[in-house]
């Protein structure tokens, strides 16, 4: 499959005087794009700072059909789902990241490196992770349909220290960071989960850290940014919210190259970001593989996880992703509705195109300007995607659906009263689905949804939000 | 409901046991090692007496191994008891009698432990802090090893969720529809609100209005789960007002009500009862240090507010006299103010919410009204089993004030990433004091009993983060 674009719009775009440009294209099923540009720090940042840098038009496709993927664009080798990934970033940062990958190849094969990992994830995080079934939550939808329906089981990653699975890749990424000498992190954050994962992580680890924060998220999940600051992380506002956060925080990263490291807390950006991060989240569907087999002998039948730039839904699908009796389902945020443009729904709306790095799905519009994302979750308000989703999302592989604020709250005030868990909003996404796919499943179908994060963040917001409290279902000291 | 004494004529009738006076070769290590020490044995009856200080702490190891702790009638020596109204000793009997059938039931004992492994998360791991550990090194290189019992990943972020589990399992057996719960700092409110939810039964938690207000975070999760939380004004409006509130409503509705308290104070079997469903702590701390470390721990650390997190930690090794129990209380603006809640400390014996046990009460018998920054700790009172281990030297107890507290929260949080919950916070403060005397490599284990989100706006108050 060709991947048309206006190289000359490309080039005026990258190098607005002069400079060397050379763009390597190849026709067929592994199309590159590599954009080379010779250095000039001033143009690194202007670039870098830009919201539309980097971006390419549209390409004319025809409808997405499915792609026949090789094993090795599955695996993302040499930063490629596909037409996805890559590294779209200055020469600068080439070096860094290859150093960075290699390096992660190594400690991929470190014995001592993954027993300490191993150590850290047990006795610090709090793994293995329960897989919950949820019985009052699997009576619910089966009450609703003639006593039929699926087994709901959660995967509760809310349990997690941090509450949320953003610590699992914080704290590997920590580690390597340390093996590499860094004396400083910086990272970015959204709802401010993998800002706290990170702090800890730094803290645990005698790191320095610094954070970047929208301040907008800032207002909205204070609590967050209070833990961050206790934990002895620098957090520096930035207007905005994520996506201007991490534009900050790489802007921080490429100025101090050589003491700084990054720590990327989701599967985008440019290589081998995606991959590490996967990797380190991938412990959630090993783990869910072996609970699976312990509890009913089997597999699951259908994954559910939120999806906002699409680490903790990796983090799951990644065991069983060559395995195509499991359904792969990522529901997206459908913020007031995908017919408004107040969503979040990158791969139900957006296009292909280049970001943070990353060829992937995202929300553009005509001239190739970010649309700001909405989402009552703060945590799925990204107007992009990771590339391995938009590769499964073009392959067929994974489906992907969204839900809308309302929704999302509904659920949250559905498992709180009927399991006594407070989801976090984005993970309360996922659960939200359950209302539209319950009805469709057989009895006997076991459904694992990925509880990826607790509520306590959220519960204030939610008590005063104007959809609360919800549908008369769920009242208060109810009998079951 | 409160009756306190410090008057022997009250007791309704004296208890005997013997004393042992034991004297303690001081060592360097400041060991407690009964067995290799001089004594002398005397018996004498027992009396309540209005000194706290005249009690000597002395304890003989065998005759301490074959008490009964508590005995029939619920007493740990003299401690502990059922001094309730007449309309609640039906309940207290139905309950206990639940519960010592569901001690021996093993598809109970079953469906309790899938609970607490797959909805609760455990068991929590034993986690050797080791940036703790270097900041308590000394110049020559030594010093003793810390661990920290991580109860603050549990489901709901503390201890409290290992008694809401059984209880309200318990509850379920009764066919009791509605429950009742006190908090202070809203760990054992949020806990009681889940389990609640899980089962779906009616759930109303008291609360001091002043905690509500400084652990506000705690009342949001409440309402969240669908609990009724009714502010207690009466008093200090903190936890011992919330408890007298919910023991008047469980006598108003005792047939349809069970009241799951959330700590090992309270009429007999609470006590018990408590201290068995967190037992689980010690049991799994025992396994972990042999896989760890191939031995036992040598001290345990865990602050004490009622003393529920305490004894479920300690309660596993109370047999073991080479493991030292330390329980650590708040000691607020400190012992000599008038604002602290270190009841073993200052306090004197005698009766409150149905127990015997130490408490902080004046010459004429009236509760003194207790403080700590910590909600949870906050308590005049103790539960009759830690009295009882003070009393016979099994288990010593010291105190933290505000200020060690705080710098403790925010030490553990810049260390090792971890923040714990103020009450913790104690336990950990504690540690500035008991570090420097402790031998090279000595395992230190300390219940890390909670996590210290809720403390969030407190700690900025002060801290000025």
């Amino acid at each position: 499959m060709a991947c048309n674009m206006r190289t000359d719009l490309l080039i005026s775009q990258i190098c607005p005087t002069s400079g060397h440009v050379s763009v390597k294209r190849r026709i067929g099923n592994a199309s590159v794009v590599r954009a080379v540009v010779v250095d000039h720090n001033s143009l690194v940042k202007n670039i870098i700072g830009s919201t539309s840098s980097l971006m390419m038009r549209r390409p004319t496709l025809p409808n997405p059909q499915l792609v026949e993927e090789t094993d090795n664009e599955r695996k993302g080798c040499n930063g490629k789902f596909g037409r996805f990934g890559g590294k779209f970033v200055p020469e600068t940062l080439i070096s860094c990241l290859s150093n960075l990958e290699a390096e992660f190849n190594l400690v991929l094969h470190d014995a001592q490196f993954q027993a300490e990992l191993a150590t850290a994830l047990r006795d610090y995080v709090g793994r293995e992770t329960p897989l919950y079934f949820a019985e009052r939550l699997t009576n619910h939808y089966k009450k609703n349909n003639n006593g039929e329906g699926p087994e709901i089981y959660l995967k509760r990653e809310d349990l997690n220290h941090g509450g949320a699975h953003k610590i699992n890749n914080a704290i590997a990424q920590a580690m390597i960071a340390k093996r590499l000498g860094r004396k400083s992190i910086v990272a970015a954050t959204g709802a401010g989960q993998h800002g706290v994962a990170t702090a800890a992580a730094c803290a645990k680890l005698s790191l320095q850290c610094t954070i970047f924060m929208g301040t907008k998220d800032m207002e909205k999940q204070s609590s967050n940014l209070v833990l961050m600051k206790l934990l002895g992380a620098e957090v520096k506002s930035v207007d905005g919210n994520f996506k201007e956060a991490t534009s900050e925080a790489f802007r921080e990263w490429v100025g101090n190259l050589e003491s700084s490291y990054y720590l990327t807390g989701t599967v985008v950006g440019p290589h081998p970001c995606p991959s590490m991060v996967r990797e380190f989240q991938s412990v959630i569907g090993k783990e869910t593989r072996r609970q699976a087999m312990d509890k009913w002998g089997g597999k699951p039948d259908v994954l559910v996880a939120c999806v906002g730039s699409g680490s903790n839904a990796l983090g799951l699908f990644h065991e069983f992703i060559k395995e195509k009796d499991v359904r792969l389902i990522g529901v997206e945020a459908g913020g007031f509705g995908l017919e408004s443009d107040k969503h979040s729904a990158t791969l139900a709306k957006g296009d292909v195109g280049v970001y943070h790095g990353t060829m992937s799905y995202l929300l553009q519009d005509e001239e190739g300007q970010i649309i700001r994302p909405h989402s009552v979750g703060v945590g799925l308000e990204y107007p992009a995607v990771g590339p391995e989703l938009s590769f499964l999302k073009d392959t067929g592989r994974a489906e992907y659906y969204s839900v809308t604020d309302k929704e999302a709250l509904n659920a949250c005030q559905m498992l709180c009263r009927l399991e006594g868990i407070i989801p976090s909003l984005e993970a309360s996404h996922a659960l939200a689905f359950l209302n539209k796919l319950c009805p469709t499943l057989p009895t006997g179908t076991k459904v694992v949804v990925n509880c990826s994060g607790r509520g306590d963040k959220d519960a204030e917001m939610i008590l005063n939000h104007k959809y609360y409290p919800m549908e008369k279902q769920f009242p208060a000291s109810q009998n079951s | 409901m409160a009756i306190s004494t410090n008057h022997v004529a009250s007791l309704s009738k004296p208890c005997i046991s013997s004393f042992t006076t034991l004297k303690v070769l001081s060592k360097p290590n400041n060991y407690f090692h009964p067995g290799q020490s001089e004594f002398k044995r005397s018996s004498i009856s027992c009396n309540v007496t209005s000194e706290a200080s005249t009690l000597t702490i002395n304890a003989k190891e065998n005759d301490f191994k074959t008490l009964q702790r508590p005995n029939s009638v619920g007493r740990f020596g003299k401690f502990g008891g059922k001094y309730v109204p007449e309309t609640l000793i039906p309940a207290l009997t139905e309950l206990e009698a639940a519960f010592h059938v569901i001690a021996v039931d093993q598809d109970f004992q079953k469906e309790l432990e899938g609970i607490l492994k797959d909805y609760v998360g455990r068991e929590s791991p034993l986690y050797f802090a080791e940036r703790l550990t270097e900041h308590y090194r000394r110049p020559n290189g030594e010093g003793p090893h810390i661990y920290l019992k991580r109860e603050d990943l549990n489901h709901t972020g503390s201890h409290k969720i290992n008694n809401a589990i059984g209880q309200v399992l318990l509850a379920k057996r009764l066919g009791k529809k509605r429950i009742i719960a006190e908090t202070g700092a809203g760990q054992h409110g949020v806990a009681t609100a889940t389990v609640c939810a899980r089962f779906g039964l009616e759930c109303i938690v008291y609360m001091g209005a002043q905690d509500m207000e400084r652990q506000a975070l705690n009342v949001f999760r409440m309402k969240l789960l669908g609990a009724e939380v009714r502010g207690v004004h009466a008093g200090t409006a903190t936890l011992k007002d919330a408890t007298s509130e919910a023991i008047r409503d469980w006598v108003t509705n005792v047939d349809s009500t069970h009241y799951i308290l959330g700590s090992v104070a309270g009429p007999h079997p609470y006590p018990m009862m408590v201290r068995e469903f967190h037992a689980i702590i010690g049991k799994e701390t025992r396994r972990q240090a042999l896989e760890k470390w191939g031995g036992k721990p040598d001290v345990l650390v865990a602050c004490v507010g009622g003393g529920s997190n305490a004894m479920g930690l300690f309660h596993e090794f109370v047999d073991d006299f080479d493991v030292r129990l330390i329980g650590v209380e708040a000691a607020g603006h400190g012992l000599d103010s008038n604002k602290h809640a270190a009841t073993l400390t200052k306090g004197e014996v005698g009766v409150l919410h149905g127990a015997m046990s130490f408490l902080l009460q004046d010459d004429d018998g009236q509760i003194i009204e207790p403080h700590s920054i910590s909600a949870g700790l906050d308590y005049p009172g103790v539960g009759p089993e830690h009295s009882f281990l003070k009393e016979r030297g099994r288990a010593e107890y010291h105190s933290a004030t505000d200020d060690e507290a705080l710098e403790a929260f925010k030490r553990v949080s810049r260390l090792e990433g971890i923040i714990p919950a103020l009450e913790t916070s104690h336990a950990l403060a504690y540690l500035e004091k008991l570090c420097p005397s402790l031998p090279d490599k000595a395992k230190v284990v300390v219940s890390c009993s909670g996590r210290g989100d809720k403390d969030v706006h407190t700690a900025i108050k002060y801290l000025q983060v």
